[in-house]
C-alpha cells in the first residue's frame, strides 16, 4: 500500500493541522482524539531550498536538498529534494520515502522530484 | 515590581576550553560576584543547552553550586536552546523583581566542542520539529539558508550584504579580547578572489562558511540585584528596563509569510513598552547573528529600520562602530562565538560593558541605551532586553 503523511482536521471547525498538535489553532478544541487524519496531498509548489553540505554521518552523499513545499491543498511542509537543478516556483510531485536511517530505525518521509 | 540592576559581570574567552563545563560556568561567575564585590547570592541560574546530551551531565545547578562554594544556596539549569542565556537572565530578574531576593548569579556555559562540528550541529538540530523536520536531516543552517533565499527574492538582500555582516563583525571581534575569531576578514577574500570558494565553501546553498557563527565552548555570568543591594555595592547603575518574549510555530514552514520573524518583532515591542523606550532611543545593540542574514532581519524586526531595509543600513555602515547604531560591538556570534547557553548572557555583559564606558577600543561613545536580542530554534523562542544607565 501507498505510504502516506497525515494532516489532522479539526472536527470542530475543519482547519487543517500538519504536524499534528494537541489543540486546534483556529477554534481552541481540545484533545487528541478531536481530529481526523487526512492523507497529505503529494503535489505542490517549491516555495523554497537549499543544498545542505554538512551532514549528520549516517547521510551517504555529499549534499543533500532540501524544501519547503506548498502542497495543493495550501498546506506546507517540508522534505527531501530529489532535483538536480531546483527553481522557485516549479512543480513538484512527493513519495514517501525512508529519508533518515538511525541505527536501529528507517524514518520514512516526503522525496519532491519534479512533476 | 522592584527595578532590577546589573551589579556584575564576567566572561570566559569563547574559543575551545579545555577544561570541565561546571568551570566554564564557574569562572565567570567568580569574576562577576568579585566585580560586584559579592562573596554570597540569594539564588543561582545556569543557563545551558546540551550538558545532558554533549558533556553527558544533568542537574548542572548542583555542579555550579558547589564548585562555587556557595552551597546551601538554591541553584537551578535553566535550558531553553540557544535562548537559555536570556531566559535565564528573565528568571534572575523575576527573582529579584519579586522581593525574593535581593541579588543573584545567573552564569551562562557550553561546552561543545567536546563533539566534532557534525556531531556539534545535528545536537543544534535537535531542536527542531522531531517529526516534520529533524528526519528529514535539516540543521539550523539549512533553516537560514531557506530563509535567505526568499529574503533574497524578496528585497534584494545579496550575498555581498552577507559578506559585509561577516566583515564587519570579525572587524569587531579583533577589538574584543574574550571573541572566539582574532581574524580580520574581507568581502574580496571571502567571495570575489579566485580562492574565495576554497576559502569559503558552501554549508547550506546559499550560505557559506563566513555566513556562519564558529562552534565554541564559553561561560559568561551576570549578577542581578535589587536598588536597596546596589545601594550598597556602589557599582555603576545599569537598570534591565524591559524584558520581552515571544514564541512562534516550531515547524518553521508553518508561519504564514515566511520572510517574518514574528517571535522577534513582537518580544522586542514587548521589551520596549515595558522600558517605556523606542528603537529610536538604542544607542548599542547586541543581536543574535549565528548566521549574518539574521543580523539584517533582526535589525527590522526590533524595530530599528523598516522591513526590507536593513541590509541597506548596513551598506550605508549605519550599524558598523562609529555609525548612528552600532550592532554587535562584541563581534556578535559570528565573530565573538556562540556557546549556546551562554550566548544570551555574553550579550549582556557586552551591553553591561557598553553602558558602564568600560569597552575599550570598541567602545560606543556615549552609550546610555542598550539593547540585546538572543533567539531560540529558527526564531521560535526569542528574549529582547533593553538596558538602561542611570545616573
Ligand atoms: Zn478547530
Amino acid at each position: 500500500m501507498e505510504r502516506q503523511i497525515h494532516a489532522y482536521a479539526c472536527r470542530r471547525c475543519g482547519a487543517l493541522h500538519y504536524p499534528f498538535r494537541m489543540v486546534c489553532r483556529e477554534c481552541g478544541e481540545n484533545g487528541p482524539h478531536e481530529f481526523d487524519p487526512v492523507p497529505l496531498p503529494k503535489e505542490g509548489t517549491l516555495l523554497t531550498f537549499t543544498f545542505v553540505h554538512n551532514l549528520p554521518a549516517e547521510y551517504e552523499v555529499a549534499r543533500l536538498g532540501l524544501g519547503v513545499v506548498e502542497l495543493s491543498n495550501g498546506l506546507r511542509m517540508l522534505g527531501q529534494l530529489d532535483i538536480a537543478d531546483p527553481k522557485l516556483g516549479m512543480k513538484v510531485v512527493g513519495e514517501v520515502e525512508v529519508v533518515r536511517r538511525e541505527a536501529y530505525a528507517r524514518r520514512y518521509g516526503m522525496v519532491f522530484r519534479a512533476a | 515590581m522592584r527595578e532590577v540592576y546589573v551589579a556584575g559581570i564576567g566572561i570566559t574567552s569563547f574559543s575551545r576550553l579545555e577544561y570541565p563545563l561546571a568551570e566554564i560556568a564557574a569562572y565567570p561567575a567568580m569574576l562577576a560576584l568579585r566585580d560586584a564585590g559579592l562573596k554570597a547570592v540569594d539564588q543561582v541560574y545556569v543557563a545551558n543547552m546540551g550538558s545532558a546530551r554533549i558533556n553527558n551531565q544533568t542537574a548542572l545547578g548542583s555542579a555550579v553550586v558547589d564548585t562555587l562554594g556557595l552551597t546551601p544556596t538554591g541553584a537551578e539549569r535553566i535550558e531553553n536552546g540557544p535562548a537559555s542565556g536570556a531566559s535565564a537572565v528573565k528568571q534572575g530578574f523575576l527573582g529579584v523583581a519579586a522581593g525574593m531576593y535581593e541579588a543573584v548569579l545567573v552564569t551562562g556555559c557550553e561546552r561543545m566542542r567536546e563533539v566534532n562540528n557534525l556531531e556539534a550541529t545535528d545536537f543544534v538540530a535537535t531542536m527542531t520539529h522531531p517529526l516534520a523536520e529533524y528526519i528529514y536531516g535539516v540543521t539550523l543552517p539549512a533553516h537560514a539558508a531557506m530563509f535567505t533565499r526568499l529574503y533574497m527574492e524578496r528585497y534584494g538582500v545579496t550575498a555581498r550584504h552577507l559578506a559585509m555582516v561577516a566583515v564587519k563583525n570579525h572587524a569587531n571581534a579583533m577589538l574584543n579580547p574574550f571573541a572566539h575569531l582574532h581574524q580580520p576578514i574581507t568581502v574580496e577574500g571571502i567571495l570575489d578572489s579566485p580562492e574565495a570558494f576554497t576559502n569559503n565553501p558552501y554549508v547550506a546553498e546559499p550560505l557559506r562558511f563566513f555566513d556562519c557563527c564558529p562552534v565554541s565552548d564559553g561561560g559568561a555570568a551576570v549578577i542581578l540585584a535589587s536598588r536597596e543591594k546596589m545601594a550598597e555595592l556602589g557599582k555603576p547603575l545599569i537598570r534591565l528596563a524591559g524584558i520581552g518574549q515571544a514564541t512562534d510555530t516550531l515547524a518553521v514552514f508553518e508561519r504564514p509569510d515566511p520572510t517574518d520573524l514574528l517571535a522577534v518583532r513582537r518580544s522586542a515591542a514587548s521589551a520596549f513598552a515595558m522600558a517605556g523606550l523606542t528603537p529610536g532611543d538604542v544607542h548599542v545593540a547586541e543581536l543574535h547573528d549565528a548566521f549574518t542574514i539574521l543580523e539584517i532581519v533582526e535589525s527590522e524586526e526590533a524595530g530599528f529600520f523598516p522591513k526590507g531595509e536593513g541590509h541597506l543600513a548596513l551598506e550605508k555602515g549605519a550599524t558598523a562602530l562609529g555609525g548612528p547604531l552600532p550592532i554587535n560591538p562584541s563581534g556578535g556570534l559570528k565573530g565573538k562565538g556562540h556557546p549556546v547557553g551562554a550566548t544570551g548572557v555574553g550579550q549582556v555583559h557586552e551591553i553591561v560593558t557598553q553602558l558602564r564606558g568600560d569597552a575599550g577600543e570598541r567602545q560606543v561613545a556615549g552609550a546610555k541605551v542598550g539593547f540585546t536580542c538572543n533567539f531560540g530554534g529558527f526564531g521560535n523562542n526569542v528574549i529582547s532586553m533593553v538596558f538602561v544607565r542611570e545616573e
